[in-house]
């Protein structure tokens, strides 16, 4: 998860000219290609509103026209400088596009930007309802792998399995419903905000519930996994 | 800014192209016998000059132990990784190559990257007497699965030869953007390509805007190790222990006779793609011939294992683009093992849909090399090509195992960012092992670099360090690194696991231009003379056969007088007038090389030169 770069601040001149005249990408002066803003996310690179439900084909054809100035193939001739702004700028868009079409993903640099959660952030802590759960899986894992190295025999303890990995699959789908109505509620917030209304705890509590759900979610899917890692 | 050509550096043959200005259409340039692929053969010469090409591949015949062919298969791989090669193709690898390796050619070591760039001056000669120009920028086609280290030793290569590599471009993009230029296709296409020593599927999306068209790859698989050479090897395994059995001769212990059953075989499976019946006649040294008919059928079943083993990653690219085969709107084939029957079925069942094979299959790829030379040229005007990366990029992580942080299949250029701290009081250096595949495990996957990030002591946790690694339009990494806390910026220097440093690249020029700098004259009159020798040991050989009684007084004294006057041209200077002469001698023994045939089989090779019988 790459958030945007709050070390340095990129000149508020152009670099070629040293004219105030800087466009979103390239210089109203010059013309020349200029570093990211540092104000500029994912969601103000690509002019959508910070909301969570995107339209795909508004999305690609943003993607693609930023793509048609920003890509290397523009520079191959040009001075040194601006071929490697070409590779920072078309990887930053390239790696924002590969974010924001991804549902998950997406929600995650979301609450990065927000300050919500911290890079690379993943309770393994079980979550509490589960528990009795997943101590019951964990089991059954564990005696598949005995009997694995035993030899002893698999079938009933494989279909047991793939019974309590089916049932896993299910709360992941509804992890999934549960994500879809928090960030309906989040772009619900934000359109509100707009129409003027100001809530803060609202929003705080949105971002809090998101960030349990995503939580949760990437520790039943690590679960699924490794289940059916084992069956294989 | 000067032209950039297109170059296709196979497995086999390598190619070189151009945007014809008059016409707009790609073109590949002919090289100086006429043809325009260039055999991917190189062989040092007694003298100590390179000969490559077509005069190379005729040397496979004469002096195995000077020539080497299939050198891609070599690219960016250490000793470990090339052992079952080795077992199946005539490499001599220099014992003490670790993860460079060195190929021994007559007394001397060459490094794979070497042996690329005699091929790569050898197409800069030919596009330069073409297009009467210096050429200094290529663009240059890779198999899309090719990793960081065989992409790194590619543009090696193009360092070597003095030839700057402005873009690496995978073969079945470039494929695509030729046929998209002949057909003007839209939607969904899928790209396989299945050459002379590699494999690729590649699926990408055909979409028109106001700007022009993109070509956008969603997904690319395949497999860097196999194509046509290891259905030459299969055919070779079957038929040497047919002729072990029944005559009990070793083919593999002798390399000249190893070379000539390989020559007979290939021409047999190029035979089976047209008939479908095919009689293998073989001379032996006990006089004896070992002869066997092979059905299309019988070739298919000995073939079967290699074209299934193309389906899995035809079906993990699909996947991986969330896409059915019934989605797929258009199938180009690409490479020339898809000539084979059985490839163009399976691929067609598959799919249910007729492939294109409009355009040669040899040369497509180069073809595409042309037109993304000439967008680059020019900057983008009317169409865009946006890659991927084949591989996961990762990180090594505890424990031995690796966190992806690049996906792949990710457009490029792709980046990622990490962030490092130390874990001690006063640690001076955190170690970064960057790695690339798709397994959990480092050790499972290709290691790319490790370096150790340097660091000024202080308390543990204070230094906060950003590491970007970043893979570019040629699918090649870069490291940097910036500290968080002073905003400084720190380039990398990272150094390959499998790549050449760059001091060496330097040297490895600096030799590269010993062996190869001759004039364009010269190097001709060398190609000459050696054609000139297999010719003339054949035509001798040819005389005294008893066949030979059938030939007329006159074609016989034919034949001698051009045999004279081909000795005196090549003795001289003038390579014009020596090909002439060698022109001249094929055309003399056309009748000779039919009745030292076999009648059967004399049929399919009517107008062949004596020297290829």
């Amino acid at each position: 998860m790459s958030t945007p770069s709050t070390a340095t601040n990129p000149p508020l001149v152009c670099w070629s000219c040293h004219e105030r005249a800087l466009g979103t990408h390239f210089c109203a002066s010059c013309g020349k290609l200029q570093q990211i803003p540092q104000s500029l996310d994912y969601f103000a690179l690509f002019e959508l509103p910070k909301k969570l439900w995107i339209e795909m084909g508004g999305l690609e054809q943003k993607f693609l026209q930023l793509s048609w100035k920003l890509h290397p193939d523009n520079f191959v001739n040009a001075t040194e400088t601006e071929r490697e702004l070409s590779l920072k700028r078309s990887s930053e868009l390239n790696d924002a596009y590969r974010v924001m079409r991804d549902p998950v993903a997406r929600v995650e640099y979301l609450l990065a930007i927000e300050g919500a959660r911290k890079e690379g952030e993943h309770k393994q802590q079980a979550p509490v309802e589960l528990l009795e759960e997943v101590f019951e899986l964990n089991e059954s894992l564990d005696q598949l792998r005995e009997a694995k190295s035993a030899g002893g025999d698999l079938a009933a303890l494989k279909l047991r399995l793939e019974g309590a990995a089916n049932n896993f699959a299910e709360k992941l789908k509804e992890v999934d419903g549960e994500l879809f109505q928090a960030a309906q509620q989040w772009d619900a917030a934000i359109d509100a905000e707009s129409a003027g209304a100001q809530n803060q705890p609202e929003r705080d509590e949105i971002k809090r519930r998101l960030n349990e759900l995503l939580n949760r979610r990437s520790y039943i899917r690590n679960l699924v996994v490794n289940v059916q890692k084992e069956l294989l | 800014m000067s032209r950039i050509v297109g170059i296709d550096l196979g497995t086999t043959n390598s190619l070189v192209a151009y945007i014809d200005p008059l016409t707009k259409e790609p073109k590949c340039i002919p090289g100086p016998y006429g043809s325009t692929l260039c055999p991917s053969v190189a062989s040092l010469d007694a003298d100590g000059s390179i000969v490559v090409g077509e005069a190379a591949r005729r040397r496979l015949l004469t002096q195995p132990e000077r020539t080497i062919y299939s050198v891609k298969r070599l690219m960016g791989r250490g000793s470990a990784d090339v052992q079952t090669e080795l077992k199946l193709f005539p490499f001599r690898i220099d014992p003490n190559s670790k993860n460079v390796i060195r190929v021994q050619l007559g007394d001397k070591y060459f490094t794979p990257p070497e042996i690329s760039a005699f091929i790569l001056r050898e197409l800069r000669n030919w596009a330069e007497a073409f297009l009467g120009e210096t050429v200094e920028r290529a663009v240059v086609t890779v198999p899309a699965y090719f990793n960081d280290a065989q992409r790194q030793a590619t543009k090696d290569a193009g360092k070597i030869a003095g030839l700057e590599i402005v873009r690496l471009v995978n073969e079945p993009t470039a494929a695509a953007l030729a046929y998209g230029l002949h057909e003007k296709q839209r939607g969904h296409v899928a790209v396989y390509d299945l050459g002379g020593g590699t494999f690729d599927i590649s699926v990408l999306k055909l979409i028109s805007t106001n700007e022009g068209d993109i070509y956008q790859v969603l997904a690319t698989n395949g497999d860097t190790h196999l194509g046509g050479d290891d259905i030459d090897n299969l055919l070779q395994a079957t038929v040497r222990e047919r002729i072990r059995q029944e005559h009990g001769v070793d083919i593999a212990a002798r390399p000249e006779l190893a070379q000539e059953l390989r020559k007979t075989l290939i021409a047999a499976k190029h035979q089976l793609s047209v008939d479908s019946t095919v009689d293998i006649r073989f001379p032996l040294p006990s006089d004896d011939v070992f002869a066997m008919p092979l059905t299309r059928a019988q070739f298919d079943e000995v073939i079967h294992p290699i074209v299934t083993r193309t389906m899995a990653p035809v079906t993990a690219a699909l996947a991986d683009a969330k896409l059915t085969p019934a989605e797929i709107e258009e199938v180009v084939l690409v490479g020339g093992t898809t000539r084979t029957p059985l490839v163009r079925t399976t691929v067609q069942e598959y799919f249910q849909r007729v492939p294109h094979t409009e355009l040669n299959p040899d040369e497509v790829v180069a073809l595409g090399a042309a037109v993304q030379a000439n967008i680059l040229e020019r900057g983008v005007s009317n169409m865009l090509l946006l890659d991927v990366t084949p591989l996961s990029l990762g990180i090594e992580t505890y424990g031995g195992a690796v966190a992806k942080i690049i996906p792949r299949n990710s457009t490029i250029p792709a980046s990622a960012q990490e962030q490092y701290t130390t874990g001690v009081d006063n640690q001076t250096g955190i170690d970064i092992h960057v790695l690339q595949g798709e397994r959990e495990l480092a050790k499972d996957c290709r290691s790319l670099a490790r370096f150790t990030l340097k660091i000024q002591s202080g308390p543990a946790g204070l230094p906060r360090i950003e590491v970007r690694f970043l893979i570019d339009a040629n699918g090649i990494l870069q490291v940097s690194a910036k500290d968080l806390r002073t905003g400084e910026e720190h380039s990398i220097e990272v150094q390959p696991s499998y790549g050449i440093g760059d001091a060496e690249i330097e040297r490895m020029l600096e030799d590269s231009i010993e062996y190869a700098e001759q004039d364009f004259a010269e190097r001709q009159l060398i190609e000459a003379r050696t054609e000139s020798e297999s010719i003339l040991a054949a035509t001798i050989k040819g005389l005294a056969a008893p066949q030979a009684a059938a030939l007329s007084v006159e074609e016989r004294g034919k034949i001698e007088a051009s045999v004279a006057s081909v000795k005196e041209a090549v003795a001289g200077t003038d390579y014009k007038l020596a090909r002439k002469r060698i022109d001249e001698l094929n055309h003399a023994t056309e009748h000779l090389a039919e009745l030292l045939m076999n009648s059967a089989v004399s049929s399919a090779l009517e107008g062949r030169k004596l020297a290829e019988v």
